[in-house]
């Protein structure tokens, strides 16, 4: 046992001054320590450069590899399963996705031309497929910036429907997004199951339940054929007109960083008389679309606020000169409502006068 | 008309008349120019410490800006009274705060970046802090459903992909509860 005076000893300072020159370093210590972290936080981590690579066989393989098989789309309790037919020739990609849950749903794509059947309803839709990307080919070919809006790191492997899998992670650096995790083929390349996540939460997914690559397909397989004749069924054509860049009024000037315009359109929606213009933007993974259409006797009335739909789809409302702007994506509400805010239309000036 | 404003001012005008500038000030700029510039001649004649000028614009974008801030004040006379006896307790509190942050400061660098990432996918400590909007919330809320079209657009979005559950057309929205409170109103802008 230590004394006082034996302290004292050793320490010849009065036990108060002892005490604050404690403090001092403690204080000194921990603002290093602080100062250390702020300057960690500051420079971003890079992504693997092995991760990238996974990402690109992702955006690769189905223009390479034939698959057929069942996939299950699951968000809020929700699981509706589909089943897909892929089949690659020279220069040509075909396609048939049917949904089995719920009202059935028919797609069929050959390149970028879609046909949508609802059987129940008699109806068909047909439409120019302008960017989208849909499960399990989700990537764009060129992925561009995605490392500045995400940081890509490699997981562990997994076996998905059979298959092995390579786990690549997708962290968003802002939160202005939502966090992807990809299981990859590992010999294909193909996407065998992708989630959106919110923080550690899973808020949409993607998954196959089983799945055939490589296999061979006929063409019958893809094709509509004379299943649907056309008597009795009603035709819309959702045709669209893509415009220029800069080449409508509307314009958004404060999309969160890297997310980048990816067409501009003019388009019949369900045989409306008036045409809607249609932006679309995109970080490479998320995508979002600005509808803007005018008021007119026609128009239902305008309920502006914030919705959120299935799964990661966010929609936000407003109005601007008589004309009402829906924003619809798959990002956070900050995100729809920093991009809803920056529309502006050239003609007639921007919101932020306000 | 310049005449009949500066009369108006100083309150020599019947209320018939000046009922009749009021309404032209509101319709006419060159008389609301007027206005203001007789009321700046008038405060340097009375050789007042403030010119009148034009706060209106300013003080709008303030208020349209700021969030309503609900927080209960402190009288000036109790925080002095109190801020002396406190000077002490502060400073121990400080060296505690300062010994847990160093040891938390000591745990974050000595844990290895790879468990970070595995246990947390958004990896808050790569997340530049955006700065989220703050507006003032309309003081009461009616949520309805979305317009009709919400359904075209998510039918035009998802280009009728799996994953938009159509129902016979309609897509399942809900209002968003939550964001009304957190991302304040929705823009409605009118021009004139």
């Amino acid at each position: 046992m230590i004394s006082n005076t034996s302290l004292n000893m050793f320490f010849p300072v009065k036990a108060s001054a002892l005490q604050h020159i404690l403090f001092r370093m403690l204080l000194v210590l921990s603002l290093t320590i602080f100062c250390m972290q702020k300057v960690h936080a500051e420079a971003p981590p890079i992504s693997s450069n092995e991760a990238l690579s996974w990402l690109k066989k992702i955006a690769i393989a189905p223009r390479v590899h034939n698959y057929l098989g069942t996939f299950v789309y699951y968000a809020d309790g929700h699981v509706e399963s589909s089943h897909i037919t892929h089949l690659v020739s020279e220069n040509r990609e075909q396609e048939k996705i049917e949904v089995l849950d719920g009202m059935p749903r028919i797609v069929y794509r050959d390149n970028d031309q879609m046909t949508c059947f609802l059987p129940e309803s008699k109806r068909v839709y047909t439409e120019q497929r302008w960017f989208r990307k849909f499960f399990p080919d989700l990537l764009p070919q060129s992925l561009g910036d995605v490392d500045k809006s995400y940081h890509v790191t490699m997981g562990e492997r997994e076996r998905v429907a059979g298959h092995e899998s390579q786990i690549v992670l997708l962290a968003p650096r802002d939160n202005l997004r939502y966090a992807h995790k990809f299981w990859i083929h590992v010999d294909s390349g193909l996407l065998l199951k992708a989630a959106v996540m919110d923080a550690d939460e899973i808020i949409e997914q993607f998954a196959f339940a089983q799945l055939e690559v490589d296999r061979e397909i006929s063409t019958n397989l893809v094709e509509p054929g004379d299943t649907f004749d056309e008597i009795g069924w009603q035709m819309t054509n959702l045709k669209t007109v893509v415009l220029k860049e800069g080449e409508l009024p509307w314009q958004v000037d404060g999309a969160p960083a890297n997310f980048k315009k990816i067409i501009e359109m003019r388009r019949n929606l369900t045989g409306k008389q008036d045409l809607v213009d249609h932006i679309a933007l995109s970080d490479g993974l998320a995508t979002v679309s600005i509808f803007i259409e005018p008021f007119n006797e026609h128009s239902s009335p305008l309920v502006p606020g914030f919705y959120s739909s299935r799964g990661a789809i966010n929609i936000y409302v407003r109005s601007f000169d008589d004309h009402k702007i829906t924003i619809v994506g798959e990002v956070p509400f900050e995100a729809i409502k920093q991009i809803g805010d920056s529309v502006f239309n050239q003609q007639l000036g921007s919101v932020a006068e306000n | 008309m310049k005449n009949k404003v500066s009369a108006m001012m100083d309150g020599e005008l019947e209320k018939r008349e000046a009922d009749e500038i009021i309404a032209t000030l509101k319709k006419d700029e060159d008389i609301q120019e007027n206005w203001e510039t007789y009321h700046v001649i008038g405060d340097a004649l009375r050789q007042s410490e403030k010119l009148s000028i034009d706060i209106s614009h300013r003080v709008n974008v303030q208020l349209s800006s700021e969030p309503t801030i609900l927080a209960p004040t402190i009288k000036p006379s109790q925080s002095i009274r109190f801020a002396k006896q406190k000077i002490f307790a502060v400073s121990i509190a400080a060296s505690i705060v300062a010994m847990v942050t160093a040891w938390f400061g000591f745990q974050y660098q000595l844990e290895p970046q790879q468990m970070i990432i595995a246990e947390r996918p958004s990896i808050e400590s790569n997340r530049p802090m955006q700065p989220v909007m703050v507006s003032t919330p309309p003081p009461s809320i009616v949520y309805h459903h979305p317009a009709a079209e919400i359904n075209d657009y998510l039918f035009v979005h998802r280009e009728f992909l799996p994953g938009t559950v159509t129902n016979g057309q309609t897509v399942f929205v809900r209002p968003a509860v939550e964001s009304h409170k957190t991302y304040g109103s929705y823009q409605d802008i009118r021009h004139p």
